[in-house]
């Protein structure tokens, strides 16, 4: 018995309730200062360790931002670094005939130049690994490098570019991803079909559950193609080492991953590699993969200087994953009071020109299709599919938000046409604490009717409009 | 080349770069200031906004000759030695920035603002800062930490943090 309460003590003489002096301003914040917080602060006694839960905090890297002493990677500079710019394609869909730097590679502050043959490994992607690093023999979107310059200057480097001549054979190309599903759409990939994931979800039966329903809806939504815009542009800069190791500083998140791709791509052992990423400027999904490490790899170990490659605003939209547009149609059975006995889900998501995080997108999508509510009879299909477009690939949601523009926008309709409140088809439809999800999984600490009425009592829900 | 002295957070500082040099470039590159960021070269996103003669402008649209002779008030002049600017301090405590990288901008928008009116409404406030764009925080905690940093510039006792008279959201289109 003693012996516990000589552990409360300790724990309570050093709480984040003596803070140390105020007056050193510029001193990193370590402790907050005493703000309006319940005095009395819950010390539960299995988390002794941790004094910080109940307690009010500050971000700890707000000081450096506001004094704009962060340093993100174009902010860093090492002695001799030189400069890299990617030439893009400019065209959808192309065999390349020829590639010319010979006028780039004789400009005066041009170190070295870079082609898709001279990359080892020159393929990479989290699930299917179908882009190039710098395209080679085809182009598939707009966007695709196709040559890459190091130069003494940022200046020197973007008129280098200007100067590669690129020899195209234009290939018929698809940019709608219905049109990429018809038979005699053009192919982007393989000759076969254009759809390169797909999934299905089985639930119950739900052709005799349509027959059953007393209303039937259907409807298409669609949503459009986003791009992350991270006020930081992906930013990268590559030096090797005397021992043949290559460290690149980059804005990429997953760099576990990333270093994985970066060893894959130049041939090297994991251990050659090391990725160093740091406070980033905005991620949103779209600093999920490698873009430019490999090729910055390169150029580096040619030139035998660090080369830094910031991507451009314009590079941000075109030649940087986006999210996936989606094409989605629902039909929807419901008794006439509203419940839902049948759902049958479509969704065609717009697999741009690489597959990146659409595996990921696709099954997240397909779960989540049916939205938040007891459905026993449910068929979702889902196809990713290839068009000549910008690749898509990973940002905030993964296939979450679409879906539930579809869901909750039929939900809205099918209220109206029973002249029913939106919010009590949903409080009638609404998962339960034990619902089964789409694919049976049992659901535990569901909250979502009492989140829903709390939510609608605060909006004042049910009070006259002024 | 140009030949460029320019004064920067009150130090005279003088210059030798390729005609096109922005007063980015000569900031970031030459100066190594890199409080100032780049984030579309193009004028549109104000992460470069800077104070050249007391008005705040795009870095990335002036050319390091066009500030030759000029004052330039960057992100790294408003702190001294002893103490935070208020909006610095402000901002701090608001937790009105995420990722940061929008925050110099923003920061230098709002003392522009300040500098010219020291009490402004919320939807002041909300024009000063319409050429700067933010992809994380939706800005609401910006509007709030500016009107306490008008507050402390005007000398007026700070209000609880997150005060209730500082709600923004939920009025789109009012003052």
């Amino acid at each position: 018995m003693t012996k516990k309460a000589k552990v409360a003590d300790k724990t309570q003489s050093t709480t984040l309730r003596t803070p140390g002096s105020a007056g050193d301003l510029l001193r990193l914040p370590a402790v907050t200062l005493p703000v309006a917080f319940p005095v009395e602060t819950l010390v539960p006694e299995v988390r002794l360790q941790t004094p910080a839960v109940g307690q009010r905090a500050t971000r700890p890297d707000g000081r450096l931002h506001g004094l704009g002493q962060t340093r993100y990677i174009d902010d860093l500079a090492f002695p001799g670094m030189l400069h890299a710019k990617i030439k893009r394609a400019g065209i959808a869909a192309a065999r390349i005939r020829s590639i010319d730097t010979r006028e780039a590679e004789a400009m005066p502050g041009v170190l070295a130049v870079l082609t898709g043959r001279e990359i080892p490994v020159n393929s990479f992607g989290p699930s299917l690994q179908d882009q190039p690093v710098l395209a080679d023999e085809r182009v598939f979107h707009a966007g695709d490098g196709v040559a890459a310059v190091a130069a003494l200057t940022e200046q020197i480097a973007a008129e280098a570019i200007e100067k590669i001549k690129v020899e195209y054979e234009p290939l018929p190309a698809v940019f709608d991803p219905l049109e990429a599903l018809r038979e005699d759409a053009p192919r982007v990939h393989a000759p076969d079909s254009n759809i390169y994931a797909s999934k299905v979800i089985r639930k119950g039966d739900v052709d005799a559950a349509f027959a059953r329903a007393d209303h039937t809806f259907e409807g298409q939504y669609r949503t459009q193609m986003v791009e992350h815009v991270p006020l930081e542009p992906h930013a990268a800069i590559a030096m090797w080492d005397a021992n043949g190791r290559v460290t690149i500083h980059t804005t990429l998140g997953r760099i576990t991953l990333g270093r994985a791709d970066v060893a894959r791509t130049l041939k090297l052992p994991l251990n050659r590699v090391r990725l160093v990423a740091t406070i980033v400027g905005g991620n949103f999904g779209g600093k999920n993969e490698i873009t430019q490490e490999p090729v910055l790899a390169l150029l580096s170990k040619k030139t035998g200087r660090p080369v830094k490659g910031v991507f451009t605003r314009g590079e941000e939209f075109a030649s940087s994953t986006t999210r996936h547009p989606f094409i989605m149609d629902y039909k929807t059975g419901v008794s006439k009071d509203g419940r839902i006995v049948a759902r049958k889900v479509r969704l065609v998501l717009d697999g741009g020109a690489y597959c990146s995080w659409s595996e990921t997108t696709l099954g997240k999508a397909c779960i989540l299709s049916a939205g938040p509510y007891r459905i026993d009879n449910l068929h979702v299909e889902a196809y990713a599919v290839y068009t000549n477009k910008t690749m898509t690939g990973a940002m905030r949601g993964f296939g979450a938000p679409q879906v539930c523009f579809a869901y909750e926008s039929q939900m809205d309709e099918i209220a109206a046409a029973l002249g029913m409140d939106p919010l009590e088809i949903r409080l009638l439809n609404a998962f339960e604490e034990g619902s089964a999800s789409p694919t049976g999984q049992a659901l535990h600490s569901v909250v979502l009717k009492d989140t829903l009425r709390k939510a609608a009592e605060r909006f004042g829900w049910k009070e006259p409009r002024s | 080349m140009t030949e460029l002295t320019i004064r920067i957070n009150g130090e005279t500082r003088t210059a030798s770069v390729p005609d096109e040099t922005t007063l980015l470039a000569l900031l970031r590159d030459q100066f190594q200031l890199t409080g100032s960021k780049l984030g579309c070269d193009a004028g549109d996103c104000g992460a470069c906004t800077v104070i050249v003669d007391g008005k705040c402008v795009n870095a990335c649209l002036m050319l390091a000759a066009q500030a030759d002779g000029r004052d330039v008030l960057t992100i790294e002049g408003l702190a001294t030695q002893e103490r935070l600017h208020p909006l610095q301090k402000a901002f701090e405590d608001h937790a009105s920035l995420q990722c940061g990288f929008c925050g110099p901008g923003v920061i230098l928008s709002a003392k522009a603002l300040l500098d010219e009116h020291p009490d402004p409404t919320a939807r002041e406030i909300r024009d000063a800062l319409a050429g700067n764009l933010c992809r994380c925080t939706g800005y609401t905690k910006m509007i709030e930490a500016v009107q306490e940093a008008a507050r402390m510039l005007r000398g007026k006792p700070v209000g609880e943090a997150g005060g209730a008279q500082t709600r923004t959201t939920g009025q789109a289109g009012s003052t």
